[in-house]
Order: C-alpha cells, then sequence, then structure tokens
C-alpha cells in the first residue's frame, strides 16, 4: 500500500512556522536570562573585618568616582573615648576639633559630647571614601568599632570587583543578597 | 652706547632645552623630598606612628637575657607563684612555667583573663564573671559567686587577706576576703569621696598591691595609674596622655602594671607595645623595651571575640626580674637592668 502523500508546505505555512518557533526560542531565551540574572543576584559582595587589613585600597581601586566602600561605627563596640585613636592624628595637638587634630583626611567623622569624658563619633558617609584610615587607629589602639563595609546603595555589584582583585587580606567575598552586612557586635 | 644698557643677548635652542631639562630634575627632586610620609610607606592614607616606634637607646636601661614561649596561644596575663614558678592565664587554661623548664596546664572550661598566686601557692583565676580557686596541685577548691551581668575580670591581685579582681566590664576593683566574700567595691565615680571614676574603653583593667600598703590600679582611659587603699580611698595619681615615651598612648593606656622589690612600678601598653618603669611617685625612670623589640606586638587586625588579645602583661620573679608577656605571640621575655659602662 502506497503511503499518503504529504501535503507540500506552502510559503505561508513556512512563514508562520517560523515565527512561531522564533517567539518561542526568544521568550524561552527571555527566562533563561531572567533566571540566571535573579541567580547572579543571589550574592553580593561584602568585606570580612576579621580580615581587614585597612590597606586603603578600597579608596583608590573602586570603580566608583567615590569609592561604595564606608566606614561603618559599631557603637555597641565604641569606648565613647575623650582621646579616640579613630579621630585624632597619632599625637594631635589638643583634644579638639580643629583640622589639624583630625585624622580623617575628609573630616568624615563627627564628635560630639555625651558627658565628662565621654564622646560620641559618627561617619558623614557623604563625605567617607573608605580610606581606612580611622579603621588602623580604632583597631591599633582600641576596640576596632570602626570598620568597613561596601554599601550596596553604592555598590554597582561587578562581576569582578576592582577591590577583590587587589584586597591584599583577600577579605572580599560573596555572602548571600538576605544578609548583605557582615557588622560586628561585640568585642 | 654704555654697557648697562645693552639688551639681553637671545637664548639659544641649546640653552634654552638644557635649564628646561635642569628646572624639571630640581622640581622631581623638590616634590619627592618634600613627600617623604608617602615615600616611606608608599601609601596617602598610612595611619604613621613610626616616629614612636624607634626608642632612644640612652633610655632602655633593660636587657633581654632569654625568653620562653607559653603553649597556649591566647595568653593574656602572668603572675609569680611561690619557688618563681610563672603562671599564665591562657585559652581556657592555667598554664604553669616552672624556672627548670617543667610545664602543666590546668583547664578550666572557659576563658581564663587573668591570675594571681598566694604566698601559700593558692591560685586564683579571673574568669569573666567570677573567679575560680585551685591549690597548689591544680585542683579545684572553689568558684566564687559570680558578678553582675557586666563583668569582665582582667586583672588581680592577692594579698595576706584580701583579693582584688579588676573588673573592666563594671569598671571597679572588687574587693574580696580569702574566702570569697565580697568586702567593697573600688575606683566608682563618687563626687563626695573626691573618686574621678575608672574609665575602661577596652577590657583591659589591671590591680597590684604595692608595699606602701596603697593598691595601684590602672586608669586607662585617662592614661595614667592611680594609687587607692584597700577600703577605695582615693590617694594620688600619675601619668599623661600622650604617645611621647613618657606618656601613656592611644586611647586607652597603660593596661598593665607590675610592681619591683622596692616599689618601682613596671606599665604595659598596647598599640605601641611598651614596658617602661616608674618611681613610685610617678617619675619616668627608663624604658624595659619598646616597639622596636615586638615585631608583632601590636593588636590583631580585628581579631573577634576576645578583647585581650593584644600589648603587654608584666610580672616581676623574686630576684627582680621582668618577665614580658607579648600577648600577640605568646612569648614571654625575661629582662634584666642593663650594666652600666
Amino acid at each position: 500500500m502506497n503511503e499518503p502523500r504529504r501535503e507540500p508546505v506552502s510559503r505561508r505555512q513556512f512563514l508562520r512556522h517560523g515565527v512561531r518557533l522564533a517567539a518561542i526560542a526568544g521568550v524561552g531565551g527571555l527566562v533563561g536570562a531572567l533566571a540566571g540574572r535573579t541567580r547572579a543576584e543571589t550574592t553580593v559582595w561584602q568585606i570580612d573585618p576579621a580580615k581587614c587589613l585597612h590597606c586603603s585600597n578600597c579608596a583608590t581601586h573602586c570603580v566608583l568616582e567615590q569609592s561604595a566602600v564606608k566606614c561603618v561605627h559599631a557603637y555597641a563596640m565604641c569606648g565613647y573615648c575623650q582621646l579616640c585613636t579613630g579621630y585624632f592624628e597619632p599625637e594631635p595637638n589638643e583634644l579638639t576639633t580643629a583640622a589639624e587634630n583630625q585624622l580623617c583626611p575628609t573630616a568624615a567623622i563627627k564628635r560630639s559630647f555625651v558627658e565628662d569624658p565621654y564622646y560620641e563619633y559618627t561617619i558623614d558617609e557623604q563625605l567617607c571614601i573608605g580610606c581606612a584610615k580611622c579603621v588602623e587607629g580604632c583597631s591599633r589602639f582600641g576596640n576596632g568599632s570602626l570598620f568597613l563595609q561596601v554599601r550596596h546603595d553604592r555598590c554597582l555589584n561587578c562581576n569582578e570587583c576592582a577591590i577583590a582583585v587587589v584586597c591584599p587580606g583577600d577579605a572580599f567575598r560573596r555572602v548571600p543578597v538576605s544578609h548583605p552586612y557582615r557588622l560586628k557586635t561585640d568585642h | 652706547m654704555n654697557k648697562d644698557t645693552l639688551p639681553p643677548e637671545p637664548w639659544s635652542r641649546r640653552r634654552f632645552v638644557t635649564t628646561v631639562v635642569h628646572g624639571a630634575a630640581l622640581a622631581s627632586a623638590g616634590a619627592l623630598t618634600g613627600r617623604p610620609a608617602l615615600a616611606a610607606t608608599g601609601n596617602d592614607f598610612a595611619y604613621d606612628v613610626s616616629r614612636f616606634s624607634k626608642t632612644d637607646p640612652k633610655l632602655i636601661a633593660w636587657e633581654e637575657v632569654s625568653r620562653r614561649t607559653c603553649p597556649v596561644r591566647e595568653a593574656r596575663r602572668i603572675a609569680f607563684g611561690p619557688g618563681d614558678v610563672l603562671h599564665v592565664a591562657a585559652g581556657n587554661e592555667i598554664v604553669r612555667l616552672s624556672p627548670d623548664g617543667n610545664t602543666s596546664r590546668f583547664e578550666l572550661g572557659a576563658a581564663v583573663f587573668c591570675v594571681a598566686v598566694a604566698g601559700d601557692g593558692t591560685i586564683h583565676a579571673g574568669l569573666r564573671d567570677h573567679i575560680q580557686v585551685l591549690d597548689a596541685r591544680g585542683n579545684r577548691r572553689a568558684a566564687w559567686e559570680a558578678q553582675p551581668k557586666r563583668s569582665w575580670f582582667s586583672g588581680l591581685a592577692v594579698g595576706e587577706n584580701d583579693v582584688f579582681a579588676a573588673d573592666a566590664g563594671n569598671r571597679v576593683v572588687v574587693r574580696y576576703d580569702r574566702s570569697g566574700k565580697v568586702l567593697g567595691r573600688i575606683g566608682a565615680k563618687d563626687a563626695a569621696r573626691n573618686i574621678p571614676g575608672l574609665i575602661v574603653p577596652s577590657p583591659y583593667l589591671d590591680v597590684d598591691i604595692h608595699p606602701d600598703g596603697l593598691l595601684r590600679v590602672t586608669n586607662p582611659g585617662r592614661h595614667r595609674f592611680e594609687a587607692y587603699t584597700f577600703d577605695g580611698d582615693f590617694e594620688a595619681a600619675w601619668g599623661t596622655a600622650s604617645a611621647a615615651i613618657t606618656g601613656f598612648c592611644g586611647c586607652c593606656n597603660p593596661i598593665a602594671l607590675a610592681v619591683l622589690p622596692d616599689g618601682r612600678i613596671i606599665t604595659g601598653e598596647k598599640g605601641l607595645a611598651r614596658a617602661k618603669v616608674f618611681r613610685a611617685d610617678g617619675t619616668f625612670e627608663s624604658v624595659v623595651a619598646g616597639p622596636e623589640s615586638f615585631a608583632a606586638g601590636t593588636k590583631p587586625a580585628s581579631e573577634p571575640g576576645d578583647g585581650m588579645r593584644g600589648g603587654l602583661d608584666a610580672a616581676v620573679d623574686s630576684r627582680g626580674r621582668i618577665h614580658l608577656l607579648d600577648r600577640a605571640t605568646a612569648e614571654i621575655r625575661i629582662l634584666q637592668p642593663r650594666a652600666r659602662a
């Protein structure tokens, strides 16, 4: 018995099938791309404070004009020192807010009196450039309550972070976006 | 035409190029010599304490005669017992180092922050919020009642009838009798008794008993050491805040003290690891060891979980030799007075 002869595909059918196939492939590609992007953004860059060496590369190697890395302050760990080594030059002329006594190159730390002899120190993130000079002063002499973190309202979350590449302490790591900060909480 | 009024000679191309090259060379040399800090560290943002890290050799009156290492890395405080046996509060243990080189270790189950040994060999170990008592063989005899929530014992001294525990968390020295009963708290701010109060930004507070019958207590936030009676009356204070060798550096120093048999006081610092000797009246006398002696003698970078991992502690043996504990390396250096030329 002869097999039934297949109807020849008309040009219109061919075009219709082609368009349908392209649409399915396009939708599939879009879904795949979205899935991949979602997977990439489940992690973000962050600094492990225990590994940070306060080298100042964060200030100079970020692709942003002003680094996404900022100093943050764990108030629970702070000694509220009158002579804060994160705020003052190693041998200040006097313990005042005069510019020549301040360690920070951009005057990003604000000092306010609490009660004798305690002072509170707060970071102005608009001014902070993430140079870690204060972090080194605080960690060397004090409790290490000042430390660096990548601020995610600024970070571009580059695939290859320019700071991570040069970090001598290997302190940069990908962390879950659900826990984007590595905060110090205790001595 | 007068020679003085002649117009200047026109510059040749060679002369112009030579002058420009010389000028550029001079400018480069000026720029290099004008930025010593950057040339030294290569970092515009360096926290530079290098000028304080070298000690004038004329001020160093002690020389190292030997060195030993505590087998437990997290060494925090040292104290001598009878027979010049050195006791080290390290990790969760008391480590006992005999002069003949023998070592014994007593596990206490939690971090031991300080230690003091009575004349009969009884060991008092300061854990975070209470004191444990061990006999001379290391058998546990008592655990005294825990102190309030914020307690952080960081220094101990034991006398004939009293034990003094420096509680950095509550900024007081707790006075106990030898059975563990609290007799008083010393150093709390009290305007009526003219007591300024202890300022302890980080968990380092130390206490020792002086031959003059008074206590010596560090007050690191005020950069000085203070004298109190056993009943808590404030008698005197000495010390200034300065990175210079005669002062106490950083936010909070001194962190340790020990007393020589003649009453002179040894102080230990962190940040710039250095140990110095002061006369009983607080006058600076000499340097035991400066920062250049401790390559890794500063606090490890952002060390988590333990507030007592940097700086120096000191103890004195029966021969008047100073033993310095470098917390960063758990090394104990033994120093004796330098022979005078």
